[in-house]
């Protein structure tokens, strides 16, 4: 079968020669690039033996510093130097505007929707930025493996949308890097340590990183990974942490809140070092701006408890969302730097009923399951003979605009990728030549409350009653998590397709808001969905009614008829215009009560000329 | 071109007493051949083709896997195609319905976490039956309109599920 050919004969790379891909975990606080050598995966050092980056970029007029160098400038040059810039990945100017005060930076509005950092250097996006950090780690890993790189994998959190997925993608792109594949985080754990432990069955992986959190439930079933579910919560990380200790400091020292750039990084530094100073001691003494004083463990236990307690709901609803039980899940894996917290690692613990896992290096544990994955992508058999599969999912649900503003979802969050899902449409109004087609991302039911992905028309569409045509909508999401949708009218073949490439996006905490907004008002959506219903219903009821008074009312309706349905349509206009869904109900009923006579008659008429041998058509006319 | 059938996609016979291991393991089994991550190195047009092979293997795996959708599926293989919407005549049914929608209606004002785990548990019980029932039925082309009926049957149940557990997801805030 020709389609299991990986590569041309005249191709195929030479016996014992290896491929080099590496993996990279490109995170919101630090970075690593990781690669197998002698079929070990392992973290790639620089220079100085330090296998961490921290993911810092700092512009001076005529260079860039990366790492260490340019964190250890942030509070002396904040404006130039860019800190956890994968919170902007993907975003808007307007989302970024609205993590406002968290952020020193002074932002500039591009061509695209991107939003820029103004430096010394000119203005970068965020892309460039991240390109910087990984053209760091390509260089290292060329330079450690000794030869130019066929590939690599790049981490993404799971929750990550499809602007975030492509913004990574081209910043990969713009390091020089050949993208094999974009991998779930929690996916990348879950291969470092289901290879490294032989762990069969049901896992679950909580990953709580500097800017985001991940839990994944998967199964493994030999070398082949299988995520059941997934969910998230981006207002959550390991910064928060530092926020909210920031804010305390704040608060005991009674200083003012409202603090330059060069300040709020100072206090930043501060509560961070506290934070971790907290893991192994249960209180330290922490100074700031003159004032001084203790923090307990205890305090700062109770600082974090309600971002605890999200996170611990995310993976209740992961849980059930795999459609299992909490205690079917048999390994509890950590990853990421904040599960170092003993606070976080007691909470998950009791929530699993069972001590959670630590043996691989929370740091590092998601760039050395990449580079298992890249390594096997670049056609590198594996020494045990075991070969490696993962089958992945979409984070949020994917779906489509429909009348009256509503979502209607076309597939559904955790279906397994790659998806190809196709929905069928029809059109609104007589002789509609063209249609709207709007891809939406999320779990609410309201247009507005999701994330609009893109819009395109399909137009050519020939003329035909409502409801007539057939629209065939199709969606495919690939390996990589990314998006492509299609459009297609079936009578006539007319098409229109578009890869999906949002330039703007929303806030991780809107992601996040919006996972959880559905389920909080679950209740709140249905009492909304109803009303826009019982709006669209109405709409309809009028264009037809007012279609039929423009064609026939002169001829068959008297004055005092045509006035009592005038008032009818009066009144039913102005209910539309408010929220009260009952009465526009009501009415949409006494419209069509007073328009029924008028109704039978024009049926009558068609019925008559078509015995007279005239085509409808002609009666529309 | 027409795109095989499900079952002998696995190469299973058709029928609705399905080996749940075997499928995942067969599964797993084609996933690994025809995965688009085999062919990372490929052709644009291997890639593609992978792409969309995988997608249809996803498609038929989440068909077979649910038993409601199994039930569709296999009606449709023995007539024709079955609309998506009808009007439901079932009242009994139906009635049983509202009055299990209205229990857990009772439920979430009472916030009673115990009395949903209860109301799962029976909900299990009602599809494991509507399953039995619907295996001895649906092969039978005499028994057609009874199959046809259990299999909306398992669509209703499916929904109640889903609202079960939308509505465990609002008694933990």
């Amino acid at each position: 079968m020709a389609l299991l050919q990986i590569a041309e004969p005249g191709q195929s790379p030479q016996p014992h020669q290896r491929r080099l891909a590496v993996g990279i975990d490109l995170g919101t606080t630090n970075s690593l690039v990781a690669a197998v050598r002698s079929g070990l995966s392992e973290p790639l050092a620089d220079a100085a033996g330090q296998v961490i980056l921290p993911s810092a970029v700092r512009y001076h007029a005529d260079r860039v510093e990366v790492g260490e160098v340019a964190k250890a400038a942030a509070s002396a040059d904040p404006l130039n130097t860019v800190l956890s810039v994968k919170r902007l990945m993907g975003r808007g100017l307007a989302d970024v505007k609205q993590l406002g005060d968290q952020l020193p930076y002074r932002f500039v509005g591009g061509e695209s929707h991107m939003p820029f950092i103004e430096t010394v250097q000119g203005p970068k996006s965020p892309v460039e930025v991240s390109a910087d950090i990984l053209k760091v780690l390509r260089q290292r890993a060329e330079a450690t493996l000794g030869g130019e790189l066929v590939g690599a994998v790049i981490t993404v959190p799971a929750y990550f949308d499809d602007s975030q997925r492509q913004a990574t993608k081209d910043a990969a792109r713009l390091a020089g890097l050949n993208v094999l594949r974009l991998l779930n985080e929690p996916t990348a754990a879950a291969v470092a340590y289901g290879l490294d432990q032989h762990a069969e069955g049901v896992v679950a992986i909580y990953d709580l990183g500097g800017g985001t959190f991940d839990i994944s439930v998967l199964r493994l079933t030999g070398g082949v990974f299988e995520v059941l579910a997934t969910g998230g919560d981006s207002a959550l990380g390991g910064d928060d942490f530092d926020h909210a200790i920031a804010g305390w400091i704040v608060q005991q020292a009674g200083i003012s809140s409202d603090l330059d750039p060069a300040q709020q990084r100072l206090l930043l530094e501060a509560a961070c070092a506290a934070k971790e100073a907290l893991t192994d001691s249960p209180s330290v003494t922490l100074s700031y701006a003159g004032w001084a004083g203790l923090l307990s463990r205890e305090q700062f236990d109770a600082l974090i408890e309600p971002m605890l307690a999200r996170s611990l709901k995310a993976c209740r609803r992961a849980v059930r969302d795999a459609g299992i039980e909490l205690d079917e899940v048999e390994a509890v894996v950590m990853v990421g730097g904040s599960t170092r917290v003993p606070r976080v690692r007691q909470a998950v613990a009791e929530l699993f009923a069972r001590e959670p896992l630590t043996d691989i290096d929370p740091d590092q544990v998601v760039a050395i399951g990449a580079a298992i994955q890249a390594d096997a992508l670049a056609g590198n058999k594996r020494g045990d003979g075991e070969e490696l599969l993962l089958l992945d999912v979409i984070p949020l649900s994917l779906g489509l605009e429909t009348m009256g503003g509503l979502m209607e979802k076309v597939i559904p969050r955790n279906t397994t990728i790659p998806v190809a899902r196709a929905q069928d449409f029809t059109t609104y109004k007589d002789g509609q030549t063209a249609m709207m087609v709007h891809v939406l991302q999320g779990e609410r039911e309201l247009i507005s409350d999701c994330r609009s992905l893109a819009r395109f028309e399909l137009r050519g569409i020939p003329p035909m009653v409502a409801g007539a045509a057939k629209i065939r909508v199709t969606f495919q999401v690939d390996a990589d998590g990314l998006l492509s949708v299609a459009a297609r009218e079936l009578a006539s073949g007319v098409e229109a397709s578009i890869q999906v490439k949002p330039s703007y996006g929303l806030t991780d905490g809107e992601i996040a808001r919006m996972l959880q907004d559905s389920f909080k008002n679950a209740g709140d959506d249905k009492v909304a969905r109803v009303l826009r219903e019982q709006q669209v219903d109405a709409q309809r009821l009028l264009e037809a009614v007012e279609a039929a008074l423009l064609a026939d009312g002169e001829r068959l309706l008297d004055a005092d008829e045509r006035m009592a349905i005038d008032a009818q349509i009066e009144l039913l206009r102005d209910l539309m215009a408010g929220t009260d869904g009952l009465a526009i109900e009501q009415q949409t009923k006494r419209l069509t009560q007073v328009t029924d006579a008028f109704a039978a008659r024009r049926l009558d008429a068609t019925v008559k000329a078509a015995l007279a041998g005239r085509s409808l058509d002609e009666i529309e006319e | 071109m027409g795109s095989p059938c499900h079952f002998a996609l696995f190469d299973l016979q058709p029928g609705f007493r399905l080996d749940q291991e075997l499928l995942a393991a067969r599964y797993r089994e084609m996933a690994r051949q025809i995965h688009p991550d085999r062919f990372a190195d490929a052709s644009e047009r291997e890639q593609r083709l992978a792409l969309e092979q995988s997608a249809s293997l996803n498609e038929a795996y989440s068909t077979l896997k649910s038993a409601s959708q199994r039930a569709r599926y296999l009606l449709a293989l023995r007539g024709p195609e079955l609309p998506l919407e009808v009007t439901v005549q079932d009242p009994d049914f139906l009635l049983q319905q509202m009055q299990l929608r209205e229990e857990l209606e009772d439920l979430h004002d009472s916030a009673d976490l115990a009395g949903v785990a209860q109301f799962k548990r029976r909900l299990k019980v009602a599809q494991d039956e509507l399953n039995e029932s619907f295996a001895v039925c649906w092969d039978d082309a005499s028994r057609r309109e009874e199959a046809e009926r259990l299999m909306r049957r398992m669509q209703f149940l499916d929904k109640l599920s889903h609202e079960v557990r939308q509505l465990e997801e609002r008694l933990d805030d």
